[in-house]
Parts: C-alpha cells; sequence; structure tokens
C-alpha cells in the first residue's frame, strides 16, 4: 500500500536496489537505464529511480518485454495492490493460458521493473536463489510502472455471458465501509490479542462471529460470505484500519481516502483485498491454511473476466466458479490428480471439471469461492452490478465504479450528495440515511457515536464514553456540535446539546500528564516572569508550572539550575544534622518526589542559613500525623536510607515510636567507681559482690541500690578493700 | 534589551493528575486502588503517580466514572 501514493514508492525502491549486489545491480541497471560508463553504485540506483519516473522511457522498456510480462505488470495494476506474492502471479498467468507462469516473473526483475520484497538487513545476490530460498516470495512493483502497463490487453477469460434484461442492482459501497468503522470503534475500546497461529482467541472469534453489528450477513449481499465479521477484521487489518501492536489487534487510523468520495475508498478496500491473511470466500476463517493463497488471484481473475464484456450481457458466477476450477492450477492440480491415478497414460489431460460439465449439468460446488467472493463482498463493495435471468439466477457485470477502480474507465461522475442525512432524537439516539452517508461523515459519526444497528437507516448511540473517546482523538465539543448540524434534518435538541456540554466539562476536571516537563522556579515571581515571556504551561502550584514537550520551552528565557528525571530511581540529596531531627535539603540534587515526601513528616524550617538548600526538621507533631496518616517505622527508617544514605537517626526513631515506649523507671542509685576495668570484672563475678550491684554503667562503674551499700561495704572489707564515701 | 536568564529547575518525564479542585484529589487519594499508584501530593490539586503507572491510573479513573484528559 506504501507504494500506492505517486512518490511513495521511490524510497523503498532505492533500498531493494541498494540490497542488491553490486553485479546484480549492474546487470538490472544495463536493462533498466543502459547506462553508457561505468557509474558507481550510488548514481547508477539514482538514474534507475530517474527512469522509474519517466513515461516514455518506461514505455520503451515495456516495449521490449513480450507480452506475457507485461500482462503480470497489467495484472498488478488493475488490482491496484502493489505487492503480489510471486505464487499468486504464476496462478494468474497459468490460469490465464501461459505455459511457464514463473519466466514472465523473472525476466522482469531482471529488467528492473519489478522488485523483490526483501527482509530488513538481506542482500541479494541472484534472483533465482531468492525465488527458491524464500518460502512466499513477495514481489513489489511501482505504480508508475503499472499504470504504464494497464493498457496491455490480457488473454479472454471465456465464459458464457447472457443478456441482461429487468431491473439493474448497484449497492452503495458502504456496507463493507460502515462494518470496518463498527470493528475499529469496538477495538478502540479492547483491543483483541492474537494467538502466536495468527488466530484469534476463543472469546474474540465468538465475539466476531456472534456480534450483531459484524457477525450478520449483510443485507444488500446477493450471497451470504462465510463468517463475515472475520472477512471484515481481515479486510481491516489489510487496509489498516486496524493494526497489531506488540499482538494486540488495535484500532489504526483511517487513511485520507476515508476523507474523500465512496470511489476512492472503494479503490482502496480494492486494493487491500489480496492482502486478506487467513479469510477466504470459500470456507470462510482459516488463519492456518498451509502455503500457499489461491484466493486471491482468483478473486482478481473473477472481476477481471468481467471487464471485457459487451454492453448489456453479464455472467453468472457460477460459469466464473467452473472456469477457475478448470483453469487456476491449485484446483485444477487437485482435480486432476484423482483422475492421473484412475488411467495413467490415457485421455485424462482433459481437466475433471470439464469431464464433470458433460455429465452433470448442476452448478459446480463452490470450492474456489469466486461465486461467494463476487456476490457477498465485491457487489456491497459498488464493483458489481447484479441482474437476475429469465432462470432466477444472478448475472453480473462490472459496474462503472468498478471499472475505473480495475483500471478500465474513468472515473464515474460523483453522486448527488444529501448531507443533511442525521436525525438527532432527544433521548441521544441518532437515525443515519445510507443515502446521505459519506466515509467522511462515517468516520465523523465513529469517532462520537456509538453504531447501534446498519441498514438503510443506521443508528446511533451518542454515550459519555463515545464522546470522550471523540475528545480523546482531538474533537471538541464545538466541532461535535457543527457535525450535527451541519448533517441533521433538524434542529439539535436541547438535551443533547445539554448531554455535550456535561460530557465535555467532566473531561476537564481531571487532566492526566504521562510525561510532562515541570519547571520548578525559586519564587513565585520567577514563574510568573516565566508565563508573561511566554511560556506555554500550565501553573500547578506557587513555584510549579508543566508544559506536556520540553520542545516547548524557549531556553534563551532560562538558566537551567538542574535537572532531574523522574522516573529514574531515587538518589541522596537529604544530610542529617548532629541531632538526628534536622534535615538539610540540597536544592540541586532534590526530586519532586523527596519534598512531597517529606512534608508527609517533617515541618519545612524558614529562612535556611545556607541559600540552595531547604531545612525540614522532625518534630513530635509532624512524626505524629505521619503515623495517623498510615506512616510506618519500617517505611521512614527505608526513606532515610534512600534519601541521606544512613540508617534513622535514634532521636528520629525515639519520636516516631515514643508513643509505643513502655515506661521508663527513675530512681536513685549509688555509682561505685573503681580504678580499673579488671576490679570491676571481678566485683561482678565474684558471688558474694555479684548480687549487690545492681548493673555495670561503664567500663568501671557499677550501680548500686543505697539499701545494699552497708552490706557491700562489709564484703569488701572482708578482703581488704575500702570504700570511700563521697555525699552527692 | 535583553532580559535576564530566569532561574528554574527541570524535572523531565513526570507523571501526574492535575484535578479542578481540592475535593476531586482528595477523593481520588481515599480510593484505596488509585491511591496505591500515587507517589505523593505536590499540592492541593496535583498529585504525582508512580513511574511506569499512568495507563492503570486511567484506567482506573476511567472505572470510577471519570473522563480524564490525557495531556500529551
Amino acid at each position: 500500500m506504501a507504494l500506492q501514493s505517486p512518490d511513495a514508492w521511490l524510497e523503498p525502491v532505492a533500498r531493494t536496489l541498494r540490497s542488491y549486489d553490486e553485479p546484480l545491480l549492474r546487470r538490472v541497471a544495463a536493462k533498466l537505464c543502459k547506462p553508457r560508463g561505468q557509474w558507481p553504485v550510488d548514481e547508477l540506483i539514482d538514474r534507475c529511480l530517474e527512469t522509474l519516473g519517466n513515461p516514455a522511457a518506461l514505455d520503451r522498456r515495456l516495449k521490449e518485454l513480450e507480452p506475457e510480462s507485461r500482462q503480470v505488470l497489467a495484472l498488478i495494476g488493475h488490482s491496484r495492490q502493489p505487492r503480489w506474492a510471486v505464487g499468486s502471479l504464476v496462478e494468474m498467468l497459468t490460469a490465464l493460458g501461459h505455459a511457464d507462469g514463473l519466466a514472465p516473473v523473472q525476466v522482469l526483475l531482471e529488467a528492473g521493473l519489478l522488485f523483490p520484497v526483501l527482509p530488513e538487513k538481506g542482500r541479494l545476490k541472484h534472483f533465482d536463489v531468492w525465488l527458491g530460498h524464500t518460502t512466499t516470495p513477495f514481489v513489489e512493483a511501482p505504480p508508475a510502472v503499472t499504470q504504464r502497463a494497464l493498457k496491455e490487453k490480457l488473454p479472454a477469460i471465456s465464459v458464457d455471458n447472457v443478456s441482461l434484461q429487468g431491473p439493474v442492482h448497484e449497492a452503495d459501497g458502504l456496507e463493507w465501509p460502515l462494518r470496518l468503522a463498527a470493528l475499529w470503534q469496538q477495538l478502540a475500546a479492547t483491543p483483541m490479542r492474537r494467538t502466536q497461529q495468527r488466530d484469534f482467541f476463543k472469546r474474540d472469534l465468538d465475539r466476531l462471529r456472534g456480534d450483531s453489528l459484524l457477525g450478520a450477513h449483510p443485507a444488500d449481499a446477493l450471497s451470504d460470505l462465510p463468517d463475515p465479521g472475520l472477512f471484515t477484521a481481515a479486510l481491516a487489518l489489510a487496509a489498516g484500519v486496524i493494526e497489531e501492536r506488540e499482538g494486540d489487534l488495535c484500532a489504526g487510523i483511517f487513511s485520507p481516502a476515508w476523507g474523500g468520495d465512496t470511489a476512492a475508498l472503494v479503490a482502496e478496500l480494492l486494493a487491500a483485498l489480496p492482502r486478506l491473511v487467513g479469510w477466504n470466500a470459500a470456507a470462510g476463517w482459516q488463519p492456518v491454511n498451509g502455503p500457499g493463497n489461491p484466493y486471491p488471484a482468483a478473486n482478481l481473475l473473477a472481476l477481471l473476466a468481467l471487464a471485457e464484456l459487451p454492453e448489456g450481457r453479464g455472467v453468472h458466477p457460477a460459469a466464473l466458479e467452473a472456469w477457475m476450477q478448470e483453469r487456476h492450477p491449485y484446483w485444477q492440480s487437485r482435480t486432476e490428480k484423482p483422475a492421473l491415478a484412475k488411467k495413467p497414460g490415457g485421455s485424462d489431460a482433459e481437466p475433471a471439471s470439464r469431464r464433470r460439465k458433460a455429465t452433470d449439468k448442476s452448478p459446480p460446488a463452490e470450492v474456489t469461492g469466486v461465486t461467494r467472493f463476487l456476490l457477498g463482498a465485491a457487489y456491497p463493495l459498488r464493483l458489481l452490478q447484479a441482474c437476475k435471468d429469465a432462470g432466477g439466477a444472478w448475472a453480473v457485470r462490472l459496474s462503472s465504479l468498478g471499472r475505473w477502480a480495475l483500471g478500465f474507465a474513468d472515473a464515474p461522475p460523483r453522486p448527488t450528495a444529501f448531507p443533511q442525512t442525521l436525525l438527532v432524537q432527544p433521548n441521544l439516539e441518532m437515525l443515519a440515511y445510507r443515502q446521505g452517508l459519506s466515509p467522511e461523515l462515517i468516520v465523523k459519526l465513529t469517532r462520537f457515536a456509538t453504531w447501534k444497528t446498519l441498514g438503510a437507516a443506521c443508528t446511533l448511540q451518542l454515550e459519555p464514553h463515545s464522546v470522550y473517546r471523540a475528545l480523546e482523538l482531538g474533537e471538541t465539543q464545538t466541532s461535535i456540535v457543527q457535525a450535527l448540524e451541519r448533517h441533521s434534518m433538524k434542529p439539535t435538541p436541547a438535551p443533547v446539546l445539554e448531554a455535550l456540554k456535561t460530557w465535555s466539562n467532566k473531561r476537564e476536571r481531571i487532566s492526566v500528564y504521562p510525561a510532562a516537563v515541570l519547571l520548578e522556579f525559586p519564587s513565585v515571581a520567577e514563574l510568573n516572569e516565566a508565563l508573561a515571556r511566554g511560556l506555554p504551561a500550565v501553573r500547578l502550584t506557587d513555584r510549579l508550572a508543566a508544559v506536556t514537550s520540553e520542545k516547548q520551552i524557549d531556553y534563551k528565557h532560562f538558566r537551567l539550575t538542574g535537572a532531574r528525571d523522574y522516573c529514574l530511581p531515587p538518589e541522596p540529596c537529604a544530610t542529617v544534622e548532629a541531632d538526628g531531627v534536622t534535615l538539610n535539603i540540597d536544592l540541586a540534587r532534590s526530586d519532586l518526589l523527596v519534598e512531597s515526601q517529606l512534608q508527609r513528616f517533617a515541618e519545612l524550617v524558614d529562612n535556611p542559613a545556607t541559600p540552595g538548600r531547604r531545612v525540614y526538621r522532625l518534630t513530635p507533631a509532624s512524626l505524629a500525623t505521619a503515623r495517623g496518616q498510615g506512616m510506618t517505622l519500617a517505611g521512614l527508617a527505608e526513606w532515610f536510607e534512600q534519601r541521606t544514605g544512613l540508617p534513622l537517626a535514634p532521636a528520629a526513631r525515639l519520636l516516631f515510636s515514643s508513643a509505643e515506649l513502655p515506661p521508663v523507671e527513675l530512681r536513685r542509685q549509688l555509682v561505685l567507681q573503681v580504678a580499673t576495668s579488671e576490679i570491676a570484672d571481678g566485683l561482678l563475678q565474684w558471688p558474694m559482690t555479684a548480687t549487690l550491684i545492681r548493673a555495670r554503667i561503664g567500663p568501671t562503674a557499677l550501680a548500686v541500690a543505697e539499701n545494699d551499700a552497708p552490706r557491700l561495704r562489709e564484703r569488701l572489707l572482708e578482703i581488704g578493700v575500702r570504700i570511700v564515701h563521697e555525699e552527692g | 534589551m535583553d532580559q535576564a536568564r530566569i532561574p528554574v529547575k527541570l524535572h523531565r518525564r513526570v507523571c501526574l493528575i492535575h484535578t479542578e479542585d481540592a475535593l476531586l484529589a482528595e477523593e481520588l487519594l481515599a480510593h484505596r486502588k488509585l491511591a496505591a499508584d500515587l507517589a505523593g501530593r505536590l499540592s492541593d490539586r496535583v498529585l504525582l503517580i508512580r513511574p511506569g503507572r499512568v495507563d492503570a491510573v486511567v484506567q482506573e479513573l476511567q472505572k470510577m466514572g471519570h473522563t480524564p484528559q490525557v495531556a500529551t
């Protein structure tokens, strides 16, 4: 899809050419731009790109090719999808009657008109090796090339055509876009997770199959598609309406084609059809279907078969089904193998489907899914017109939009627009009449209202979450009201306007900044000055203001005194004074959290002695408040470790846990002071004195109760030690 | 005339909630599940979100019936 826009293909092609080995590049360039000298590689690539952008040169190169190679480019051009599996291109050429479908692809690769899709850092030496070693090789053709090849006539797909009489049916082309929008809306609310095998989990599979909007068969389809909800998901993924992010399917971005008319969107969805993965019209959802996918080729051939019909004629899809079974190599080989086994070497070259025709007049079994694809997918996309024949069977032909989308005619005239197509009711329900819907309006409505039913008149509901979603996507209350007034047949009811206002205002109540840049000023005066100089910030506090991105800061007005990253782990930025309760914060190293944390358990001290520092003090009151708010001693100790690099100060521990301490005892006792610690040890060890000593209060100091003092004196005298009693 | 440069300290990648009024901030702080993802309170209307928990906070706010404006 990236190559669809006129200039977008230049860079991918240049990248591919740069990954060619030099001899290969020179070989390709020799055919594409025919350089006369030995140009350096970069210049050679530039010249190749110039040739690819030169219509006259391209026409000359195309003229030099065999018709089947030009037909490959024409097939890609008609599909509008620049990227194709090589297998699908080979299948189409084989079905169109070319014995060797691979050779034209190889010729185009060598000619520099088709390019391999390579992995990011791959080097390419030989196309043959790449084709042989890649499981499913894909090629890409610049639109500039395929557009020039569109005039190449394709071999006729000869199927019986019938005269179309009676009313001709043509859909509005909006059924699948509406379903894509409904799916986008659902995924915007709840993404879907996929398995490693690219399947959905059962819950999501059931959701896609059972959903009243996505799982139902389209009302205007002429045949039921299998698993319509999963077709919607596969188409949405191929068209970029939804995207895969880390294994989740999420709402994507509506492409510019959604802002144009229906024709542009239908053309984009046509281009997405060959990129459907996991779904086919024959069997529905088949996420693991082995290598090879014959359905993109079959579907495109079926559409191209309708291009050359005479005026007023149509084709029964069953006839195309039979042709496909007979000519497409995938089904041809499957039906031929049993026959070959039965009659070896006989007249078994005749395809099984052709033999079946001779004996069986009933329509062929729908093994290719072509009938369902045409009537169930292409018809609702407005690519086809349908008419019933005398027997009541549907016959189809390309619509004027289909002829244009496939590159067989000029753009059809724009249909008349009916901008006033909404009916907004006071109960917040909206009716959207289908004939006035456009892709642009579908996107607008999808943003702010919830699709409830899809039909000739679709119903939507305005809900708080849908309006919130729109506001998050950049809509405003005014833009929503304007959209309603522009497309509504009647003035918007007052309750609807009131609800929109209430819901919009409610969103203003809480702002979440996921990665704001906070500017911390020394005082309110500096903050005011910064705002006066045009800083586009939101004031948060007296000294703090927030901007959503650093790009909004004009640094010529500011001098950085420090910078901190909020997401980094906390760093030590505080020092504890000797008293154990005074904390000095280094403002150059502090972060936002430290002060908000300190406010929980400390008090700010005015007039710090040192500039660039802020002082907090732990007080019994501040710590009591912290305890009351649920702070624990372990939490306080952890803060000290992180912010001061030291364990919790004893004074702080005392203040914090003072309420839980047992009562302390205040009593009178004597201190026995001895000359050496050995004497103290002896007194504590000798049983006659040990029982009279209450505690050792220092190396040479022992506590003795007043009552025990006489007995201690007696026992010391017994061993010849005299106590000198000093009155305090 | 050249203007003097304003001294400023920068805090990058800050995750925060700014409420319309202090009462709303109180309400958010009183919500146990939400409070676990809040790192602190910068002012009566500004709450700091723990790094890496913004998506969880937005989801929880939506579950509570709020429609937060995510400023990016």
